[in-house]
Order: C-alpha cells, then sequence, then structure tokens
C-alpha cells in the first residue's frame, strides 16, 4: 500500500514536471515569434556598392523609412543624385566614402559627374 | 613570334588612330583604312617588346596628356557643357595617375620612357598647336571630337596592348578596373561630340 502511494507521488511530480517544461518550451516558441515579428516590421538598412563605373545593385525596393547605404569602392569619385533634377543628391563621394538616406519616396537617381551611371529604388506595394 | 606580331600590329593600329585624331572627321575613314595596311605591313616592323615600368610609363602619360587637354578646355571655353566635361577629366584621370603612381612606389617599379610614350607626346603636342589656333565653337568642337577619338584610341590600347602585356598582378589589375571607366568616357565625349556636329 504504501509503495503503491510513493509510486503515485513519483507520477504526479512526473506529470507535473511535463506540464511545467512543455510550458516553458511553449513560451519560449512564443517569445521567438514575437522576435521575429519586430524585427520584420522595423526600419530596413540596405548597401549599395559603387565599383567599375555600375551601381550594385542598380535596382532597390524598400520601405518608406529604410535607410539605403552607398558606399564608393571606385577608383574615381562619384555622386548620388535625384535624376534628373539633383532635387536631393550627395556630395562628392570619393573612393570610400559613404552616403546614407532614410527613403521617403521612390527615385531614380545618378551620378551627375558619370551620368550614364543609373539606380532606382522602389517602395514595397 | 606570332604574339610579337599581334602586339605590333596592336600597336600601330593603336598609333595610327591616335596620328587620326589630328584630322577631325577624316578619322574614320583613317581608322579602317590603316588598320588594314598596318596589318599587312607589321611583320617588318620593329616588335615593341612591353615591360611593366614601360607600360607604367604609358599609363600615366596618357591619362596626364588627358588631364592637359582639360586644362586648356576650362582656359579657352565658356561652354558649361564643355567645361563640365573637362573637369570631370582632370579630376578622373588625375584620380588614376595617383594610384597607378602609388602603386609603381610600392611594387618599386620607376616609369620607363619607351617610343609609344614619344608617339603619345608627340600626338600632344601636334594637337595642342591646332588647339591654339582655335577659339569659340570650333574649338569646342575640336576638343570634343578629340577627347572621342582619344578615349577610342586609349581603350582600345589598353585592352588589346596593355592588359595583355602587363606581367605584375597587381598593376594588371588596376589598369582592367580602369576600363570601365574609359569606356564610360568614351561614351561621353561621343555624346559631347554629337552636340557639336
Amino acid at each position: 500500500m504504501v509503495r503503491w502511494q510513493n509510486m503515485k507521488k513519483t507520477m504526479k511530480k512526473l506529470i507535473e514536471s511535463v506540464i511545467v517544461f512543455a510550458g516553458v518550451i511553449a513560451i519560449l516558441m512564443s517569445c521567438n515569434g514575437n522576435a521575429d515579428t519586430v524585427k520584420n516590421t522595423g526600419p530596413q538598412r540596405d548597401t549599395v556598392i559603387i565599383k567599375l563605373m555600375a551601381f550594385n545593385p542598380d535596382t532597390l525596393s524598400v520601405n518608406v523609412g529604410d535607410t539605403i547605404v552607398w558606399i564608393n569602392q571606385d577608383i574615381v569619385a562619384h555622386d548620388i543624385s535625384h535624376f534628373p533634377d539633383r532635387a536631393w543628391h550627395s556630395d562628392t563621394l570619393n573612393p570610400k566614402d559613404v552616403f546614407v538616406k532614410v527613403i521617403d519616396d521612390s527615385s531614380s537617381y545618378f551620378c551627375s559627374i558619370h551620368p550614364t551611371m543609373r539606380g532606382l529604388v522602389t517602395l514595397k506595394k | 613570334m606570332k604574339k610579337v606580331m599581334g602586339l605590333t600590329a596592336a600597336l600601330g593600329v593603336v598609333m595610327f588612330i591616335m596620328a587620326g585624331c589630328n584630322s577631325g572627321s577624316e578619322k574614320e575613314e583613317a581608322k579602317t583604312e590603316t588598320a588594314t595596311t598596318t596589318e599587312a605591313t607589321a611583320p617588318e616592323q620593329a616588335a615593341p617588346a612591353l615591360n611593366d615600368a614601360q607600360i607604367a610609363s604609358i599609363a600615366v602619360t596618357a591619362n596626364q596628356i588627358d588631364v592637359d587637354y582639360g586644362k586648356i578646355a576650362l582656359e579657352k571655353s565658356q561652354n558649361p557643357e564643355i567645361r563640365k566635361f573637362a573637369e570631370t577629366m582632370i579630376k578622373d584621370h588625375s584620380d588614376i595617375i595617383n594610384q597607378a603612381t602609388a602603386l609603381a612606389t610600392k611594387l618599386n617599379v620607376t616609369p620607363e620612357d619607351n617610343s609609344t610614350t614619344q608617339d603619345l607626346l608627340k600626338g600632344q603636342k601636334d594637337m595642342n598647336e591646332k588647339f591654339a589656333g582655335l577659339t569659340g565653337d570650333a574649338f569646342d568642337k575640336a576638343y570634343a571630337q578629340n577627347e572621342a577619338a582619344y578615349h577610342d584610341a586609349v581603350v582600345n590600347a589598353v585592352k588589346t596592348v596593355l592588359i595583355p602585356n602587363t606581367q605584375n598582378a597587381e598593376l594588371k589589375s588596376l589598369i582592367e578596373s580602369v576600363v570601365p571607366l574609359l569606356d564610360h568616357h568614351l561614351q561621353m565625349a561621343k555624346d559631347l561630340a554629337a552636340k557639336f556636329q
């Protein structure tokens, strides 16, 4: 009889442990899910490399509020200018210089020093 | 021997094209005719085997010549498009000279004068004399046309002579990285020249 009661207690503890463990796992999974959601909805940062007289990539699709970083890895100076009127533009970017812009609208852009260099920023729907 | 003959023919074409730069609107005809003539006579010409020191000299000289042309344009032209183009040429080619010089120093290579460098300088002297006698639109037109022809010749020389003959990997890489810029300059020069037809 005593042995049966001890066995019953052990089983009860085991079941409780399993329930607690399952609860912890559920909470952790829930936390991970939230983290992913937050990461996907915040502003993103994209990079455009300027090299061999081209923007790489030459087309980016972003959300309003995202940031684009242009890095001049070419052998000569360039700039980043709204096409065609230079409504916004960077300073002259010498080799290794960087230009950062928060995107508020879609835009075509070009290098006003080397006008056949073109790029495009579109907004995600 | 075959390689040497090919190099000679390519250099001959390049030099003739550069000489053709001085003849204005006739240059396209000259370019075509010369390619055939030079190839036919190439085996009898001296074969200029270029080493890296000579290639460095050619690269620096070719870039410096276009910087000098740009400075003449800024002195003589009031045309905003000509001036903007000239400023870009001065800046870009000065940047290339600085990088080529820095690399030559790093590699302990002293640019070595050679017949191609001398031919380039002779072409520059002739063009400077032509520019000296021109003003206004006549100068702008001559400058734009020469820039198109000069870059055409330089692009050809870089692709067919300098890159294939450069031995040092870093020097070859630098010269190769300049090709897209030269191609771009050529297109810009052609667009500019088209406005002065």
